[in-house]
């Protein structure tokens, strides 16, 4: 009886804790996100993964860095538990495996080149596009949260939506993609840090 | 001429002869040993390796996991780094069901490929066909999906499967640092095609 009352509580703090934004809040976000985006010229951020696969008993966890130069330099690099990076630049994705090189021409794949325009907009918190997404926006206490779910029907079959958080600020702190099983990434943004000069070496394979 | 003949006698014999005459395979005499292949058996685990794959001259990495759900029942997936997944299977007992596949891979001979591959991987237990002896190996033979698979064990550990077909071998398991019932690192090698998996635990 008490973990029926205890889970009864627990969902209605839940559902206070994330209520729907009004049409005027949902402006205001955006509008302090966009300003934020324009903003930025780099972005260097720690990040932890979180692969959630519903038949395992532990999300298989990453760590590593994250650099992004506007306009579209982006790197993601993961040095545990393994060494892999993946940098996408001009429209190819240059990757290095534990010192194994490679890279694949993108520019001929939608999925790819909408996958690498929505990275480059999530880590800037900028992807309020209504002709790609339904967009939805929550708030919990002085935070945001925003669903966009792609109305492209094959980006679909591939992901079927990203929640972005947001801090007070407007920066992003997580990005999360889910896919239609409802196996999910998360990403955890730690030790943000923007508009620090970042040199091309970074953006190298 | 004689010797040509010889050679070419011998060439025939040791192209046509069975996998294991040509490797000098001993039939056993000693008492049967149980088929046990103990590397995807607890069900408690995850296991989750980095895979390394080099097809058809491409090479390409991803995150390769294996969870068991419950007696002959086993799911696996290939995930990329960053988290999407490219396919995911279903073992159950005789069952074999695609849960996912990335549409550019949703290919009927690759997904008869990795069902073949990965059943080998998995299958706990099989019946013993025959039994050999070779150097310090027991060799257990039974078949998995209608093929031919020999199952190589040292010291009871089993180190290497291999797949032959109309005695060739084509694809070969490899099975090292093995910790416990725990294989840390393990190669699958086909022989009649260029696919080559390797994969490393990380967890």
């Amino acid at each position: 009886m008490h973990k029926i009352l205890f889970l009864i509580l627990f969902i209605s703090v839940s559902a206070v804790a994330q209520k729907q934004m009004t049409p005027d809040e949902a402006t205001a976000l955006k509008t302090k996100v966009k300003t934020r985006a324009e903003a930025i010229t780099t972005v260097m951020s720690d990040f932890t993964q979180y692969k959630h696969l519903d038949f395992l008993s532990d999300d298989i966890v990453s760590q590593g860095q994250l650099a992004f130069k506007a306009p579209n330099l982006v790197k993601w690099q993961y040095t545990k538990p393994f060494a892999y990076s993946v940098l996408f630049k001009n429209e190819t994705l240059y990757i290095n495996d534990d010192g194994n090189k490679s890279n694949m021409d993108v520019g001929s794949n939608k999925i790819f080149k909408q996958l690498n325009q929505l990275i480059t907009a999530s880590i800037r918190g900028d992807m309020f596009d209504d002709n790609e997404f339904n967009i939805k926006y929550f708030k919990i206490n002085d935070s945001s949260l925003v669903y966009f779910l792609p109305k492209d029907e094959q980006f679909a079959k591939f992901i079927k939506a990203f929640h972005l958080s947001f801090n007070a600020n407007g920066d992003v702190t997580e990005v999360k993609m889910i896919e239609p099983s409802d196996d999910y990434t998360q990403i955890k943004f730690t030790d943000r840090v923007v508009n620090k000069t970042l040199s091309d070496a970074v953006f190298t394979q | 001429m004689r010797s040509l003949l010889s050679s070419l006698c011998l060439f025939l014999w040791v192209g046509c002869a069975s996998y294991p005459a040509k490797n000098g395979f001993e039939p056993r005499t000693e008492s049967s040993q149980e088929l046990q292949n103990p590397y995807f058996s607890n069900p408690e685990k995850d296991y989750v390796y980095k895979a390394k794959i080099d097809a058809f001259n491409k090479s390409f990495g991803g995150i390769f996991i294996v969870k068991k759900l419950g007696p002959e029942h086993h799911r696996i997936a290939f995930t990329t780094e960053i988290g999407n997944t490219i396919f995911d299977f279903t073992f159950k007992e005789n069952d074999f069901v695609v849960n996912r596949i990335l549409k550019e891979l949703d290919k009927k001979v690759l997904i008869n490929i990795l069902k073949r591959d990965f059943k080998a991987l998995i299958q706990e237990q099989s019946q013993v066909k025959n039994q050999f002896n070779v150097n310090s190996h027991t060799v257990l033979q039974s078949d998995i999906l209608s093929k031919k698979h020999y199952f190589y064990y040292k010291k009871g550990q089993l180190n290497r499967i291999a797949r032959v077909d109309r005695n060739q071998k084509k694809v070969e398991f490899f099975f090292s640092n093995i910790d416990d019932q725990f294989a840390k690192e393990i190669e699958i090698a086909h022989y009649n095609f260029k696919l080559h998996i390797t994969l490393k635990s990380f967890k």
